[in-house]
């Protein structure tokens, strides 16, 4: 393992970027992956609220009509390598607000699944996921940063 | 509103906006502070950015399955919106609800009510800049979250109540009941420790004391809610009014300083009544089902219920056609009433402290909102379900 | 001989300078520890917030920035890590001889200039997360529209000029103390009179009598730490750059391997201010020849900066409402102790 993969796997900044679900993800990354009981500092990823320092891109959410372009523009920030964890069914495929609609059949407020838009490395479902769940899934995404040139 | 007021001369010398991806929000929306200097002269919140069009989606459904969206609206008090759904159909179709549904219930909510204070105490904490107040906050926080998960198998969206009393699952048996009675008893003393240090470091509440006043009237006037209003001084709880509510003993905390600091310690005094109808609750629990399928989907007329959400009243209202789907879904989240009342109390601080204001309302913004075009020659309103609608007629102006 | 001499003085200079890097990357992860200790968590190892995060930042790909003139956005964060290696440089044996440089105004002047880079990087900044993010703003019927938008970077531009105005005086009377002590502006007289050993040679010349253990030097000490969190801007004096309004001030730009710099910039900056405590207060220089002391110097510099990750654990951000009075508290207390030095 050359300095350079070495250095990728020992610090990892993460940036989450919340894209209009329910609460429920986001709360559950910031507040329980980042409180002392799941510290998930200790496995070496740091949060981090600026996109250029960010290496993992944490989305959560129902992609919304406004924060689609938003999305796309922070993704575009982000320097290489990085990767793109979605966290929560919302990010996946779209959760009850894509495939559970009354009347109107198809739901034009929400762009989810998130690969349509950004692509998409690591998916964790569930919702919300468990702390646990997205701690894995984290430490999952730190090969294919170490992997890139 | 406005026009009663006469327009105040203010020098506003640039403007400096926040968000939507911002530490001190979360959630996406954002804020544009017109600054003189540092001091926010103006201030204007845009919420619109996670607009999901639930109202719209909810159109049509049947009403068993709309529980699955009503309780996603928002994921810090899903069991409030999960619970005010329910109370509508059971207030217009009648339906009887078992005594001990109606305990579980408000046992669920009152815990998610402390797990939710904890949320913004912690946040406060953090836009005030303390880590430690911070990570402690979310530490205690926690087990909340897990008695939550042993009732109903999910630690965000517990689902508790369905139509007619709540989910056989979310059965409190003699062993959970002692589990939470000593859970309980242990963090309440863990939370006096933590609330009483918050309030006696001087340093925190030197940057809360005083700043982002909001006088009785003014709440009164801006329609503010809940522990925002509660801190002005305005003494309304809808729990006075709740059927539910009427066999336990507790204090509503109002406070009348209606700054930062009341807003935060009337939240915090609030997490110890909760607690004690928690264990009256389990105590008295009565015995008996938990759940009445001795119903069904038939036509309703337009019925409304209000219930109080962590953050404040929170209103409920829809009808059935005659095949038992949903028409007219209308939900109105405390949100949306609060946040205009410190958009007004931000003005006049530093715009460190302006960011503390806002959050101090506690802000949750994932719910509906909706917009409404008023001609102003014709008068004639019209309104919009989604910003889609308004983006294609009106466009955007660049 | 005197081409050996100045051979000797290249190369104590690359060694501290060396040792400088070394210790800007081990103090951010003792930082982060012991507030991650307070906090009941276990914290990330020791090397990542420096030594990794510099690397790693160092092998991303580059980027160019948001800014209005991108290339003097990137080199003025490599300047800023040449002067605040330079100031660490002028406080070694080497520059004593020197007259003019190894005095306090080398020593102010190039804190000053340290300071300017926030101001000069700030204000040719523009990063997306402020105004270019949303275009709701400017939607038609918008009732608050034609007001000059301020970036994040231009607003920490603005409050990092106020507090090099105010909040970093008490820093630079502290700082004038111990020569107060010494009547001499040179540094070499301050450490003689502190440790008159240091100059007879011998494995470890302690100091006889520190500044340290004086009344003003005490004095001055308390003033120095406060005024060092100023300069530093952590908690709770870091209304530059609070992570609650403008996320982190006027470095938000800054990408891969600028980014290595700015870090590279705040830590060793860290270890410099501490490393010119231990210097002026203690008696203690930092000079490569002499390895005891050496080792004493290094370890002596480490408990200001877990004192400053204590006060940042169990603080809140101060606004210039708090700010103003504190300074002056702290200016009033430097005057006081530099009027005492110049007495006693
Ligand atoms: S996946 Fe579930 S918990 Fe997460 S944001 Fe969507 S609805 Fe909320």
């Amino acid at each position: 393992m050359g300095l350079k993969a070495t250095a990728r796997k020992n610090a990892i900044h993460a940036l989450l970027v919340y894209s209009g679900g329910c609460n429920g993800c986001d709360i559950e990354v910031v507040n329980a992956v980042f409180s002392p009981r799941y510290d998930i500092e200790q496995y070496r990823i740091l949060l981090t609220w600026n996109p250029r320092e960010a290496d993992v891109l944490i989305v959560t959410g129902a992609i919304t009509w406004a924060m689609k372009e938003p999305l796309q523009r922070i993704y575009e920030l982000i320097p290489e390598p990085k990767a793109v964890l979605a966290v929560g069914s919302c990010a996946i495929n779209g959760c009850v607000f894509r495939n559970l609609v009354g009347d109107i059949k198809h739901n034009p407020e929400v762009f989810a699944p998130l690969e349509k838009i950004i692509p998409v490395d690591i998916k964790v479902p569930g919702c919300p996921p468990r702390p646990e769940d997205i701690i894995m899934a984290a430490v999952k995404g730190v090969p294919k940063l170490m992997a890139a040139p | 509103m406005t026009e009663e007021q006469p327009r105040e001369s203010v020098i506003v010398e640039k403007e400096l906006p926040l968000g939507p991806v911002h530490p001190a929000l979360l959630e996406p929306f954002r804020v544009r502070f017109f600054v003189n200097d540092e001091i926010v002269e103006d201030c204007e919140v845009i919420l619109s950015m996670p607009h999901r069009g639930i109202e719209r989606i909810l159109e049509g459904l049947p009403v068993e399955r709309a529980l699955l969206i009503t309780e996603r609206v928002c994921g810090i008090c899903s069991n409030s919106h999960a619970w005010n759904s329910v109370r509508v159909i059971e207030k217009g179709l009648n339906i009887e609800v078992p005594p001990r549904a109606l305990f579980i219930r408000v046992i669920a909510q009152e815990l998610q009510r402390i797990a939710s204070h904890l949320i913004f105490i912690g946040h406060a904490m953090e836009v005030v800049g303390h880590e430690t107040f911070a990570m402690r906050a979310f530490l205690l926080r926690e087990e909340y979250m897990d008695m939550l998960y042993f009732i109903g198998g999910n630690r965000v969206h517990p689902a508790v109540p369905v139509i007619g009393g709540v989910r056989p699952r979310c059965e409190i048996s003699d062993s959970l009941k002692r589990v939470i009675l000593e859970t309980l008893e242990r963090s309440e003393r863990k939370l006096r420790n933590y609330v009483g240090r918050v309030v006696a470091d001087p340093l925190v509440m030197g940057r809360l004391t005083g700043v982002g006043y909001l006088s009785k009237e003014d709440a009164i006037r801006l329609h503010a809610v809940g522990p925002t209003a509660r801190a002005s001084g305005v003494e309304w709880d809808w729990r006075m009014e709740m059927f539910e509510y009427k066999p336990f003993t507790y204090d509503y905390v109002i406070l009348y300083e209606g700054d930062n600091k009341a807003r935060v310690i009337a939240r915090a005094l609030e997490i110890f009544e909760c607690i004690k109808i928690v264990r009256q609750a389990l105590k008295d629990l009565p015995e008996g089902p938990v759940v009445n399928r001795d119903w069904s989907p038939q036509r309703m007329k337009f019925t409304d219920s209000y219930n109080e959400a962590p953050r404040g009243e929170l209103y409920h209202s829809y009808s059935l056609d005659d095949y038992g789907k949903l028409r007219h879904y209308k939900i109105r989240t405390p949100t949306i009433t609060s946040i205009h009342s410190v958009e007004f109390a931000a003005k006049g601080d530093h715009v460190t402290d302006a960011v503390v204001t806002i959050a101090s309302c506690d802000p949750c913004l994932a719910c509906c909102n909706r917009v409404e075009i008023i001609d102003e020659k014709s008068g004639r309103r019209r309104q919009f379900t989604s910003m889609i609608e308004v983006i294609k007629k009106y466009g955007w102006r660049r | 001989m005197d081409l050996l001499a100045g051979v000797i003085s290249v190369v104590v200079c690359l060694i501290g300078a060396g040792l400088a890097i070394a210790m800007g990357a081990v103090i951010p992860g003792i930082e982060r520890k012991v507030q991650a200790r307070i906090q009941q968590r276990i914290g990330p190892p020791i090397l990542t917030p420096g030594f990794w995060s510099w690397l790693k930042f160092a092998y991303k790909w580059p980027i160019k920035p948001w800014a209005t003139i991108p290339r003097f956005y990137e080199s003025i964060i490599a300047l800023g890590v040449v002067i605040v290696i330079f100031a660490l440089l002028i406080t070694l044996p080497p520059f004593w001889g020197v007259l003019g440089v190894a005095s306090i105004l080398g020593i102010a002047g190039l804190l000053k200039l340290e300071e300017l880079i926030y101001v000069l990087a700030g204000s040719v900044s523009q990063s997306l997360l402020s105004v270019p993010f949303l275009r709701h703003d400017l939607a038609k019927g918008g009732t608050k529209l034609g007001f000059r938008r301020e970036y994040f970077e231009q607003q920490a531009a603005f409050r990092a000029l106020k507090m090099a105005a105010i909040c970093s005086i008490p820093l630079y009377i502290a700082l004038a103390v111990p020569f107060a002590v010494a009547k001499s502006p040179f540094i070499a007289d301050v450490i003689s009179i502190q440790n008159p050993a240091f100059f007879l040679g011998g494995i470890l010349p302690l100091p006889s009598k520190p500044i340290f253990l004086t009344v003003p030097g005490f004095i001055a000490t308390i003033v120095y730490f406060a005024g060092y969190v100023m300069l530093l801007n952590e908690k709770p004096f870091n209304i530059v750059k609070p992570k609650v309004d403008l996320i982190e001030g006027v470095f938000l730009e800054y990408a891969a391997k600028y980014r290595t710099y700015m870090y590279m910039l705040i830590h060793i900056f860290t270890f410099v201010l501490s490393s010119i405590f231990v210097t002026l207060f203690l008696g203690i220089p930092l000079d490569p020849t002499k390895p005891a002391l050496l080792a004493l110097h290094l370890a002596l510099t480490l408990p200001l900066p877990v004192l400053k990750a204590v006060l940042a654990a169990f603080s809140p951000v101060l606004t210039f409402r708090q700010l103003y009075p504190a300074s002056m508290g702290f200016t009033a207390l430097a005057a006081f102790s530099l009027v005492l030095a110049l007495i006693l």
